[in-house]
């Protein structure tokens, strides 16, 4: 199998088939993916358009549905943030056409890792089952896991544009279009069902009210001295030259849990040693692991292991690393997506019905381009100001105004039946 | 609008999970009702309900529910009511496996960071026998069992259901899950509400509500049955078996056995 070889295209023919390619392929496969990873850095640079999606965990029918409602790879440019295995019937198929994506399409395609990408969690919660019960052996597990080692820990996405090219769709409810901004309104947030209709449209400082949670906010927490930096944003490089403002919206930090007490910086995330097993504890565990949480600070979580961070910890990292928002997967949400925290981090769910009986929606999220400076991709920076938030404009400084947002809704694709529940519970004499 | 979600999405619907079932018996009416996880806002009053954050699948709106007619009497099993009775205090807390090892390296790096965020029984452990409505009629304590002979002739099943309460992968460290069977034969029907838990490397537990009605004569048995055995113990016993343990696992169905009953009551009420 030879990489952008029609070989390639075959085997990613057949997975999409939902039919598991021979175990000899898998090897070639994972030693290539491999040698791909490798290159990455543990914060890969992605540019914007881009689709971000969160997790999978095995459902293969309703990845294929993804794909129908986000544009298929290569067309469109995509970000998985983990949890690709585990839970539905469909972990290896799902997987494994993920990476021949990548291995076909590097540049068009970013995977990083999730918890369940994790020797230890993967033979409990269902992957290495399968792979024993679809191939006899735990080898494919095993090349699948070497790959899990190589997987970044995060994505660092810039040039994305501030104000959403608005769709050219009907309005999902026509009645409601009244009610909705104009077009000759910057868009902040569009809302698109899976036939591409709009469900709901936000402006940016429009007439639709701020969310309410921003009142509830937690803003005790003092802000870190903030050195005055230019540079790309999470370097910590610095230059002299600014530019305009124009339609800039920062960039977008993703990982699948979120944040740890021991990264104040991507940097600092950048200096690990990720090839290995998941641990327990330390860094890598909380960027895998962690939640936000309706606190102050940083708090333990009450299972005895796992961090938990609040509003303030999430708007003093995204202020020191020049961020405009941090996307993350890892918990379920019903409607898809959570924003939370004056819309400084966000959180991604792309699993619709989960372990199929949830009766969740999905949900992927579209960040444009900023072609505003005529294709140069000027870097967010520290002079650019912040997110409006009450931490910060305490301080009398301007806020960074967060990417342009399409969340793009999906239901459970209709699926054959084979290994499903059934929807019908089969009664029986239990006792 | 739906500002505060940012645009999610106000109905998520999704086909197949189509509300009530019932069926009425010698004046009994038995009822079903399966929907979708709750969303962001019904979770967040629950949250503030009930003081401790719901499970990660919460079936809020759904429940099993028995009445009889004549003296509306009934008793009805939802998720609400189980898991307020989980405790709120964090005297029952359980640590996940690694805890220790966890807390050791961490408290080196973070001395600062020492407070537990809302502690309580965060693996949803529930005693939950139902909740039966507070009359004049009400549950005394009695000898009678479930007459077992009765459920286990193959009458035919009129009624069947399994309603999901509850569900929560304790962060990967295991699985609990509240929910509910009730098969109603001519003569006779019989409830399991069920709470199952399974922390890795810790422990399992299996607590079991079971109702049965005689319709001819309006008698209602409640026997409540507590399980639990240390992880190791459970999973020293199928390593002896050679089946597929992770599935043995998952099954409280072939689990009970292994597990010794810590604690069982019996009750008895009759509603003519």
């Amino acid at each position: 199998m030879s990489s952008g070889g029609s070989d390639l295209d075959k085997a990613i023919q057949q997975l999409r088939a939902c039919r598991p390619i021979p175990e000899n392929q898998v090897r070639e496969l994972c030693y290539k993916a491999r040698e791909l990873l490798i290159e990455e850095g543990n914060v890969v640079g992605v540019d914007a358009p881009v689709t971000i999606c969160g997790d999978i965990h095995g459902q293969f029918h309703d990845l294929m549905e993804l794909f129908r409602v986000g544009g298929d790879v290569p067309d469109t440019n995509y970000l998985f943030m983990g949890d690709f295995v585990d839970r539905g019937f469909y972990s290896l198929e799902s997987f494994l056409l993920l990476l021949c994506l990548k291995v076909r399409y590097p540049d068009r395609i970013t995977l990083i890792r999730g918890n369940h990408e994790s020797r230890q969690i993967t033979t409990v919660y269902g992957f290495y089952d399968e792979c024993l019960r679809k191939y006899g052996s735990a080898n494919v597990w095993r090349y699948c896991c070497e790959v899990f080692d190589y997987l970044a820990l995060g994505a660092l996405v810039t040039g994305t544009a501030t104000n959403l090219e608005p769709s050219e769709a009907p309005f999902a409810d026509p009645s409601s279009q009244a009610s909705m901004p104009g077009l000759d309104q910057d868009i902040e947030i569009e809302t698109l069902n899976s036939n591409g209709e709009i469900m709901f449209r936000f402006a940016r400082n429009g007439e639709v009210s701020q969310p309410s949670q921003a009142a509830s906010a937690p803003s005790s927490s003092p802000l870190v001295d903030t050195p005055s930096r230019t540079g790309p944003s999470g370097t910590g490089a610095t230059s002299s030259s600014n530019g305009s403002r124009g339609n800039d919206g920062g960039a977008v930090l993703c990982v699948h849990g979120g944040l740890s007490p021991l990264i104040d910086t991507i940097d600092k995330i950048r200096l690990l040693d990720r090839k290995q097993e998941v641990p327990h504890e330390g860094a890598m565990c909380d960027l895998l692991w962690s939640d936000p949480d309706e606190i102050d600070g940083w708090g333990l979580s009450p299972r005895g292991a796992g961090f938990l961070f609040g509003a303030d910890i999430v708007k003093c990292f995204n202020h020191k690393n020049d961020l405009s928002l941090i996307a993350r997967a890892h918990q379920l949400v019903m409607e898809g997506f959570k924003e939370m925290f004056d819309s400084t981090i966000v959180t991604v769910w792309s699993a619709p019905n989960y372990c199929y009986r949830c009766g969740n929606v999905a949900a992927i999220l579209e960040l444009g381009e900023d072609g505003s400076n005529a294709g140069f991709v000027r870097r967010a920076n520290g002079d650019a100001g912040r997110k409006q938030n009450s931490v910060l404009m305490e301080r009398g400084e301007r806020g960074r105004e967060g990417p342009g947002r399409r969340y793009r809704v999906f239901e459970a694709a209709p699926q054959d039946s084979r290994g499903m529940p059934a929807k019908k519970p089969v009664a029986d004499y239990f006792l | 609008m739906t500002s505060n979600l940012n645009g999610a999405p106000l109905s998520t619907h999704v086909p197949g999970h189509d509300a009530d079932t019932s069926i009425m018996l010698d004046g009994f009416k038995i009822t079903t009702r399966k929907l979708p996880i709750l969303k962001a806002g019904p979770i967040e009053e629950m949250n503030k309900k009930l003081g401790i954050s719901p499970p990660e699948m919460i079936f809020g709106d759904n429940f099993m529910r028995i009445e009889y007619l004549q003296s509306g009497w009934k008793i009805d099993f939802n998720a609400f009511d189980a898991l307020d009775r989980v405790d709120k205090t964090g005297n029952a807390m359980l640590k996940v496996s690694y805890s220790k090892e966890w807390q050791q390296n961490r408290s080196k790096q973070f001395e600062d960071i020492k407070e537990v965020v809302k502690p309580f029984d965060w693996s949803y452990s529930t005693d939950y026998k139902g909740t039966a409505t507070s009359s004049s009629l009400s549950f005394e304590p009695s000898t009678k069992p479930i007459p077992l002979a009765l459920l286990k002739r193959p009458d035919p099943i009129l009624f069947f259901d399994d309603v999901m309460l509850y569900e929560d992968e304790l962060a990967d460290n295991g699985i609990a899950m509240l929910s509910c069977k009730i098969r109603v034969m001519p003569a006779r029907l019989l409830l399991l509400c069920r709470f199952f838990m399974r922390l890795d490397d810790v422990v399992f537990r299996i607590r079991d509500t079971r109702v049965y009605v005689e319709f001819a004569t309006a008698e209602v048995i409640r026997e409540y049955t507590a399980r639990e055995e240390k992880f190791e113990v459970v999973r020293k016993a199928l390593a002896e078996t050679r089946e597929d343990v992770p599935a043995l696992m998952r099954d409280p169905n072939r689990l009970t056995d292994l597990l010794p009953i810590v604690e069982k009551s019996l009750e008895r009420l009759v509603l003519k």
